[in-house]
């Protein structure tokens, strides 16, 4: 791999009061990668994305993006530096139309005429999102509000996209299309750390992925090699 | 007939005085969410500061009013920042709990300072009154409206069409998503509060040079306000001017026709029957999704 790393993170550990959630975590991502983050539920893998993008603190360890220390920066810093973290259930602003939660995602942008172009390519590239652009986001059906939350985590242009169980509660057609968007996403130079349930899926899509368990990882793999081995799958997450 | 009519615009010049009076509130608690019992000593103390500052240390009305409208403003951004975050996320009755608990300071601390007795402010404009055939009004009165309309307006298009406004409806429906957005919602609440707190405060001190400012008025205007928000729709500034209309039209006819004496009991028999029946508002297109 000549690739650099981009995001470093190094024995991370992080809690929700006295409820340590991570006991150590880290891994690495190099540009350009697709990388999934699988484990059972309550792992610790969206907490891992949270603490990354500034919404928990760290209590202790390391994120390091593109060399730079970002441990603990508050999120809006975050964004700027380039990360995007498309959060669990999607968390469009159900009051707001389509098109105000898009263009809110480039809160941080700010000349107009930029975040006009950057709508343009996310309507173009949704489609769906264009037809229904002043319809409140709260009426959309769950696949199009979780096309909306991704078209919406692209409009600060990160260069890398952190998404958090894109296909829940998603038909398996409708997970079909997410997965390709995210295939789209990654062959356009925009680098994925991808959590998700659905093994399968996120294996179809990932290069590599890292096990969590309770709070640590337990393995780092080619995701060619946990495809072609379900034993070897089935150790990691005790299906 | 002509008593009805002077019925009506009496209540149509109440009503706008209670959108007016309820628009910080609106703005507070129905955007923000926060149940925000100290609204009617923001009202209270904005009027009472407006008497200081014209009747005691004799600045001009405008001049007056800017400086008491931003004293109140930093004093809204320090009590969001310094009390209600540390309840955010902690539920609804702490927030209850600290706002009546700061509506009785504030109460007291300025009957302790200021006294008891009502305290006029001096009122812009004086003249005749103007009689439009039957009816008679007074200038102060059409200015305040007009003063209550410009205000409603104003706050309307912050909150739909500036980016900060777009940012404050973010992060009332959902702060995560705002955060992530690149958005310093802390910011933004204290924002809002000190916005909300300047807007109930310039209806104190407009309507204390119509009326007067007194230092015990603040749990009635805190009720009249939530009883108008509620009316109108939480969060809706055409809600709020349409349930201030209503609530000032109904008060003119049942005190005209009915009892002077029950007024206050119109609003709030209203509030339980829309409550009761359209919880969200009289103007929710889907009253069912309470
Ligand atoms: N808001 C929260 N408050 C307290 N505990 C939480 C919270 N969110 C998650 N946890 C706990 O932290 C651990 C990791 O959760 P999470 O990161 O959501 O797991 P995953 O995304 O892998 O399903 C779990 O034990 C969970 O119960
Ligand atoms: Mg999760």
């Amino acid at each position: 791999m000549s690739a650099r790393t981009v995001l470093a993170v190094s024995d991370l550990t992080a809690a929700y009061g006295n409820a340590t959630a991570l006991h150590g975590v880290s891994l690495e991502v190099r540009e350009g990668e697709t990388v999934a983050l699988i484990g059972a539920n309550g792992a610790g893998k969206s907490t891992t994305l949270r603490t990354i993008s500034g919404l928990l603190a760290a209590r202790s360890g390391r994120i390091a993006w593109e060399g730079k220390d970002i441990t603990n920066w508050p999120a809006d810093r975050v964004v700027a530096a380039g990360l995007s973290h498309c959060p669990e259930e999607r968390h469009v602003w159900p009051e707001m139309t389509v098109e105000e939660n898009l263009r809110l995602g480039g809160y941080l942008c700010g000349s107009r005429r930029e975040v006009d172009r950057r709508a343009a390519l996310a309507f173009g590239r949704f489609p769906r999102l264009q037809e229904r652009a002043g319809q409140l986001a709260g009426t959309l059906s769950g696949g199009e509000q979780q096309m909306l939350a991704i078209a919406r985590a692209l409009m600060s242009e990160p260069r890398l996209l952190m998404l958090d169980e894109p296909s829940l509660g998603l038909s398996p057609k409708m997970a079909e299309d997410v997965f390709a968007v995210v295939r789209d996403i990654n062959r356009h130079g925009v680098t994925v750390l991808l959590v998700e349930q659905n093994v399968h899926n996120a294996l179809s899509v990932a290069s590599r992925a890292y096990v969590l368990e309770t709070g640590r990882v337990t393995a780092e793999r080619n995701a060619g090699d946990l495809r072609d081995d379900p034993d070897l799958l089935r150790t990691y997450l005790g299906g | 007939m002509n008593l009805a009519l002077q019925f009506l615009a009496n209540g149509l010049v109440t009503g706008a005085f209670y959108a007016l009076s309820a628009l910080g509130l609106t703005l507070i608690f129905g955007l923000m969410r926060v149940v925000n019992f100290a609204h009617g000593e923001f009202f209270m103390l904005g009027g009472v500061l407006g008497w200081v500052a014209t009747a005691v240390l004799g600045l001009d009305f405008a001049t007056a009013f800017v400086l008491v409208v931003a004293a109140m403003g930093v004093l809204g951004w320090l009590v969001d920042r310094f009390m209600i975050e540390r309840v955010r996320g902690h539920g609804e009755e702490s927030t209850i709990l600290l706002t009546i608990g700061l509506s009785i300071f504030l109460a007291n601390a300025t009957l302790y300072l200021a006294g008891p007795a009502p305290m006029k402010v001096p009122a812009p404009l004086t003249g005749k009154p103007l009689f439009l055939g039957p009816v008679v009004l007074t200038k102060s009165r059409l200015a305040a409206v007009a003063v209550s309309v410009v205000l409603v307006l104003g706050a309307y298009l912050v909150i739909h069409r500036t980016r900060i406004g777009r940012a404050m409806r973010a992060t009332f429906q959902d702060a995560m998503a705002a955060k992530l957005s690149g958005i310093r919602t802390e910011r933004i609440f204290a924002a809002t509060f000190a916005l909300g707190t300047m807007l109930a405060a310039s209806a104190g001190m407009l309507l204390a040079s119509i009326y007067s400012a007194q230092a015990s008025v603040g749990g009635l205007v805190s009720l009249k306000a939530f009883v108008v928000v509620i009316l109108g729709g939480m969060g809706s500034f055409p809600g709020a001017i349409a349930g201030g209309l209503i609530l000032g039209l109904s008060e003119a006819f049942w005190g005209g026709y009915v009892s002077t004496g029950t007024v206050d009991i119109v609003g709030f028999v209203m509030v339980i029957l829309i409550l009761l029946f359209r919880p969200r508002g009289l103007f929710s297109l889907n009253a069912q999704r309470a």
